[in-house]
């Protein structure tokens, strides 16, 4: 069984695939069972939503599917949630 | 996999499985005839709408082509067309007889509301006995056009309901199946990927401009579409931009390649995947793709969309356990073991190829059973 699930190796964020609590100590697989992961969470991810497996940095663009998807507009520490609140669209806004 | 369906084979070659007669108005001052033709006959299917009236060009063109589309649809086996004037009844109901299948127009100018009504009636008895006699034979499954088209989407579509869809696309197409995608809006930040996986160059210069115009637009308006694109219920799921949107909807293509580029409403050349240019609106969507043909629709959701179509039975997936649960009535097919890692892709995948053969032979999907009937021409501009 898993809490989060990560599109590809690499990807700077996991998706939670249940309710995630503060401070739980949460595992990891890639969609294909290849990868695993462990790491810290700092704070509550709902299900559905994304999880920082590392730290990053503002500014930087963030990866998932192995594909850009925005820009951090916050410091994101490993292991917070990773939403509207810290990432935009490079494209629209 | 289960190949073999019991459907119904049209004159003109096509397979539908469903065999609806079809009360087709051809404009908004219609409708009143036609739902009062499908309430007095029994096994008649009206689909009312609010358009029909002084378009012009381009937006005429594809209001006709939707209606007309809509008729010739493989899940349709009669059709009573009722407009206000001759006209533009008569043209509709001649394209579709064109295919061999029943047709008959009416319209009101010259009789009145009443007497429109009971002509048309009279017509509509003996299409449905003509039809209701109709049998179903024995058709390969890939012999369907199926479309795809996901809404109300969260990132449990990207990691499962989608990906899903796209595996059952990758074995449809191996069987020489049919298969249309479109929302050229949700393709914003995924559109590098699309455009390599398009065969040819010139199919690939049409998609591009299409996504072109379709950018130009949303900047000639001056409008930010953050707020509506994702959507509200896009962001309660935990999809963040419209880049990680468009990411997951491509996953329902799997990792094929695409054959064609079609305008609105256009129908496949030939078999093979297609992308079609449309709205990312659930029901305007897939009221294209099946004026274009498609006798099944696969809808992945992730909130729970309950959008249905009147002619085209919708299969909404889900991978998202608590939209499995919280709203099971519009859901057909539960994935959501995959989030967890409790069964395969392939295993899924095969819960949803089961499912569609037996919606292709008759099985109701709940969007049927809950009476949606989302009947929704684009609209490309305002009325003269």
């Amino acid at each position: 069984m898993v809490d989060f699930l990560v599109h590809r190796d690499g990807d700077h964020v996991g998706v939670a695939v249940r309710d995630i609590k503060k401070n739980e100590h949460v595992s990891g697989k890639t969609v294909d069972g290849q990868f695993s992961y462990e790491l810290d969470a700092v704070q509550d991810i709902p299900l559905g939503h994304k999880i920082a497996l590392r730290d990053i940095q503002k500014g930087e663009k963030i990866v998932e599917y192995g594909e850009i998807i925005g820009v951090a507009t916050d410091n994101i520490a490993k292991g917070a949630h990773v939403h509207v609140h810290n990432i935009r669209s490079l494209r629209w806004g | 996999m289960k190949r073999e369906i019991l459907a119904y084979r049209r004159p003109d070659g096509s397979v539908g499985v469903r065999n609806y007669v079809l009360i087709l108005p051809i404009d908004d001052i219609s409708n009143a005839v036609a739902e009062a033709v499908e309430k007095i006959v029994n096994g008649t299917l009206a689909i009312p709408h609010p358009y029909g009236r002084l378009q012009f060009g381009k937006d005429l063109e594809l209001f006709f082509k939707t209606l007309i589309g809509t008729g010739l649809n493989p899940n349709v086996a009669a059709v009573v067309v009722i407009g206000v004037e001759p006209k533009w009844t008569c043209k509709v109901a001649e394209e579709i007889a064109k295919s061999g299948k029943w047709v008959e127009a009416f319209w009101v100018e010259g009789f009145g509301q009443l007497r429109t009504i009971e002509r048309a009636a009279r017509t509509a008895v003996k299409f449905v006995e003509d039809a209701t006699n109709l049998k179903r034979e024995t058709v390969d499954l890939s012999d369907l056009i199926v479309s795809l088209k996901c809404g109300e989407s969260d990132t449990t579509s990207g990691l499962g309901a989608n990906r899903v869809v796209g595996r059952f696309t990758e074995r449809f197409l191996e069987m020489s199946g049919t298969v249309l995608f479109g929302e050229t809006t949700e393709l914003t930040g995924a559109e590098h990927i699309l455009i390599q996986r398009i065969k040819s160059e010139q199919e690939r210069q049409k998609f591009i401009r299409m996504f072109d115009e379709y950018q130009q637009l949303v900047k000639s308006q001056g409008v930010d579409l953050l707020g509506s694109q994702p959507t509200q219920g896009n962001i309660a799921g935990g999809l963040s931009t419209i880049e990680e949107k468009a990411l997951g909807n491509l996953q329902k293509i799997g990792n094929t390649m695409v054959d064609g580029v079609l305008e609105p409403a256009e129908r496949p050349p030939a078999k093979g995947l297609y992308f079609m240019n449309t709205s990312s609106a659930a029901a305007e969507a897939v009221t294209l793709f099946a004026a274009a043909g498609a006798a099944i629709h696969l809808f992945p959701t992730g909130q729970g969309n309950p959008i249905g179509n009147p002619i085209v039975p919708v299969i909404k997936i889900t991978a998202n356990p608590k939209t499995a649960q919280c709203m099971f009535e519009h859901i057909d097919v539960d994935v959501s073991d995959l989030l967890r890692l409790k069964i395969s892709l392939d295993e899924a995948t095969e819960r949803l190829f089961s499912r569609v053969v037996e919606t292709a032979c008759g099985r109701f999907v709940k969007a049927e059973i809950l009476n949606h009937r989302e009947f929704v021409p684009t609209k490309l501009y305002p009325s003269a």
